[in-house]
């Protein structure tokens, strides 16, 4: 698994701080929503396009993202061109093309530790009156990127086991096996994170998000 | 909440990841192979209960909105949750709340036989199917426009699929509960 969508890039997209391109998004996003006119949301739509064009982003590299979006759109025009006329499905279509180009500008420009350090700050209200960790959730974003790589490698393995014995693996003889072994060295996980004291305590806020350290790394060692 | 319990949460996230990841798996009288990773929910609901199911699904739509490819298919991305599937991924969350309260209310022996099963398949339809739809459909219909009518009745090509989840959620939650039982909480 590639670890992220992001793009490295310098373009003024790429300068601007994430907290500024979620609420441009947000707000667009809303925008896109109160306008129903064919013309302005096919204009919105090619704007959005040149957004995307801007990030300096290879077409190859989202091929597969755009694929998948443009049979949707194709499925929601054709249904909207017979149900509501051509007007309207012109307009849907422009408003999803729209929406989905910027979402993906944001997600191409916008390194995952921006945007975890913008969800920090996000969360640091809901932190004071103790509804939320935000060393917490970037420990557990560490963990499930720590996880997807060993469950893959399970799921690899219990498929050649299954095939040296001849079999075929049906969706239940793959999860149980991948989840039992998980689980079993969830313990001494959970373990290892207690022993280093982490996330650490409250008193300075944490600025330093764990990228992709393995929960058995030595890297954050703050006891 | 316990750091095992943290453990416990992004684990199932992750699953529910892996579940997209791993190639789609054909069942014999199905045109279409299905897909995995609606299992996320259910299982994260059925093995943790609510709370931990909860954010289980919770983080797992945050990997997908920070632009992690973790959805089916290699997708992920800001672009997906505004797009007209969105309702769904942002239903999970709720389908594993429903799925978990619904486990834990129907509290099960442990011993896994016929009631207990009904028991846990209806948690799943209600919560993995019900839930996740009454979130999916109303997003789909203001998306793209189409009458809240026509969008759930298009939801019909889905539900042979979906009754097939419910089957393997429930044997894989028997298989793993019966390996290593973890309490719902």
């Amino acid at each position: 698994m590639s670890p992220s969508l992001y793009v490295p890039g310098d373009g003024p997209l790429h300068r601007l701080p994430a907290g500024a391109k979620l609420a441009a998004l947000a707000g667009l996003g809303v925008a896109l929503f109160l306008v129903s006119s064919p013309i302005v949301l096919g204009a919105a739509a090619l704007a959005a396009a040149g957004v995307v064009a801007a990030t300096g982003v290879r077409l190859a590299r989202l091929r597969g993202a755009l694929a998948g979006v443009a049979i949707v759109v194709a499925i929601v025009v054709a249904a909207n061109a017979w149900l509501a006329g051509w007007r309207e499905a012109a307009a849907v279509g422009a408003r999803i093309v729209a929406l989905v180009l910027l979402g993906y500008a944001l997600t191409l420009t916008t390194r995952t530790s921006d945007l975890l350090a913008t969800l920090e700050r996000l969360l640091a209200p809901l932190e004071r009156i103790g509804l939320a960790d935000a060393g917490k959730v970037a420990l557990a974003v560490a963990l499930v990127l720590r996880f997807v790589p060993e469950l893959m490698k399970q799921a690899a393995d219990i498929r050649e086991a299954r095939a040296a014995r001849g079999l075929r693996v049906g969706p239940v003889a793959l999860v149980v096996p991948m989840i039992v072994r998980v689980l079993r060295s969830a313990d001494a996980i959970a373990e290892a994170i207690d022993a280093r004291a982490y996330p650490p305590c409250k008193s300075p806020p944490t600025s330093a998000i764990p990228s992709s350290t393995g929960p058995g790394s030595a890297d954050h060692d703050n006891a | 909440m316990t750091t095992r319990d943290l453990v416990l949460v992004a684990l199932f996230a992750a699953l529910t990841a892996v579940l997209g990841l791993v190639p789609p798996i054909t069942v014999g009288f199905l045109p279409v192979p299905i897909t995995l990773q609606s299992l996320g929910p259910m299982l994260a609901g059925l093995m943790l209960g609510p709370v931990r199911g909860g954010l289980a699904l919770a983080l797992f739509v945050l990997l997908v909105a920070l632009g992690m490819p973790v959805l089916a298919g290699g997708r992920g991305g800001f672009g997906i949750l505004l797009g007209p599937t969105g309702g769904f991924i942002v239903g999970w969350i709720v389908g594993a709340i429903v799925v978990g309260a619904l486990a834990k209310r129907f509290a099960r022996t442990g011993a896994w036989r016929a009631p207990d099963l009904a028991n846990a398949a209806l948690a799943c339809v209600v919560g993995g199917i019900g839930a996740v739809y009454a979130m999916g459909v109303p997003w789909l219909s203001v998306v793209t426009g189409m009458g809240l009518g026509p969008a759930a009745a298009s939801m019909v090509v889905f539900l042979p699929g979906d009754a097939i989840k419910v089957v393997v959620a429930v044997m894989v939650a028997r298989g793993v509960q019966r390996a290593y039982p973890i309490a719902l909480r």
